[in-house]
């Protein structure tokens, strides 16, 4: 029997909403832009990923019934209680996962393509990884098949997660009512999150609940005094699908052959490590920017409310 | 293959194609108008923050810039409705080769060609004697 895929159920809301996007942009009543290249970039990856998605999806789903059979509880799927546990482990398993994609390099040259957009708009939800599953990071949802969750569960959920996180990546909606900004992740958090401004580097991991970013010190707000950038510190230098895919691969596999003493540094250091620190790290570049607002007399520091 | 996933594909694919129809007809991309100085030093300044500038050149078509500062040559150009910055030494940016108008400066990752006026050399008097641009 075939689980149900919420992912794949909500594609055609997905089509739908990116269109209704545009033609309010368009007609002026919504906050989006669309570049097309932009656009097609963003596209051709969802579709890829799908692809890549099935192709994995076996060897996952097999290895996390294999981690279920040796399972600690016996959890059952009807049960509601369930599915609230399941809801917040879930969530918080994301948060491990999606922080370790920003702050280790060789995860983060699986999930630096979801980034690479200039632009944030419904399609930019769309632009995902194809490497993921070589990159590993699916094992981080197994401990939750070892505790006794079903496999189908826990991918049902998995997958509710993202239909979630959809809908935040847009300008169209500026704020959330209070309450529901200060529990859950917004089109305004999420926006800092894909901000290449130094001041918003590293923050707000959150998949469906804030909560986390709060709970461990990773939480940034978007301020109106900075408009949040889009993108990477370095945008790619062209639209080619390819080097959107591997870019990151490349430039990782290239340190390491000129560099080989100290490949462990250049694959699971921080992204923009280097053995010589030529480059900048998210940390030295929130340092230089702290340093700038300290010269310039500017109040706020990166996690202040403003 | 199974039938219904090819069906699925093809019906993605023709989703894709859809939308970004759409999008080129929808015409919202961001308002890049050709780079001016103070457009140019607003883009320097959020590239390369902490880099003084000592000389700016931009490129006869305001799509892209060129700008010392010290012995590195800071560089802009435009890639969409967008910008990429990079950063090559000077004397690199000064050996550049142009032709048909064109000046192509190499950087670690990419290529910036930037147009140059008629009869301009490269590299510009401008960058050469230092003037500080406008």
């Amino acid at each position: 029997m075939k689980a149900f895929d919420p992912v794949q159920a909500a594609i055609p809301f997905f089509v739908l909403a990116v269109i209704l996007e545009i033609v309010l942009a368009r007609m002026g009543r919504a906050n989006a832009r669309y570049e097309t290249r932009d656009t097609a970039v963003s596209l051709a990856m969802g579709l890829g990923s799908s692809i890549a998605g099935t192709l994995m999806g076996g060897v996952i789903f097999a290895a996390s019934l294999w981690v279920w059979e040796h399972r600690v509880f016996t959890i059952p799927m009807t049960a509601v209680w369930a599915w609230v546990v399941l809801f917040f482990a879930e969530d918080l398993t994301y948060y491990a996962f999606h922080r370790l994609s920003h702050e280790r390099r060789f995860w983060w040259a699986s999930h630096v393509n979801h980034h690479t957009s200039t632009h944030y708009n419904l399609s930019t939800a769309l632009r995902q990884t194809w490497t993921g599953g070589v990159a590993g990071t699916w094992l981080l949802w197994l401990p939750l098949s070892f505790l006794g969750f079903p496999p189908a569960m826990v991918a049902i959920q998995k997958g509710i997660s993202l239909v979630y996180q959809f809908w935040i990546h847009t300008e169209a909606i500026k704020r959330m009512p209070r309450w529901f900004e200060a529990v859950f992740n917004t089109p305004s958090h999420h926006r800092v999150h894909h901000a290449r401004n130094a001041r918003y580097l590293d923050a707000n991991y959150a998949g469906v609940l804030i909560i986390w970013d709060r709970l461990f010190g990773t939480f940034i707000p978007e301020t109106d005094e900075e408009p949040v950038r889009y993108g990477t510190v370095r945008n790619l230098p062209s639209f080619n699908l390819l080097t959107n895919v591997f870019h990151e691969w490349i430039g990782m596999a290239r340190d390491v052959a000129r560099h080989p003493r100290h490949a462990l540094g250049y694959v699971f250091g921080p992204p923009g490590w280097s053995h010589d620190g030529s480059r900048d790290t998210s940390h030295t570049l929130k340092a230089k920017w702290l340093a700038r607002t300290a010269r310039n007399g500017v109040q706020g520091g990166p996690g202040g409310e403003s | 293959m199974d039938k219904a996933l090819v069906i699925q594909l093809a019906g993605s694919a023709a989703a894709v194609g859809l939308l970004v129809a759409l999008s080129a007809w929808a015409r919202i991309a961001r308002p890049t108008p050709p780079l001016d100085a103070e457009a140019a030093r607003a883009l320097l300044a959020v590239e390369f923050p902490d880099d003084r500038v000592d000389v700016l050149w931009i490129a006869a078509d305001g799509a892209g810039l060129v700008a010392r500062s010290g012995e590195r040559a800071l560089v802009a150009w435009r890639k969409g409705d967008g910008y990429v910055a990079r950063d090559l030494p000077w004397a690199a940016a000064l050996d550049a080769k142009s032709a048909n108008k064109v000046v192509r400066l190499e950087t670690a990752d990419g290529v910036a060609r930037l147009a140059l006026k008629d009869g301009e050399a490269w590299p510009p008097p401008r960058l050469l004697s230092g003037e500080i641009a406008a």
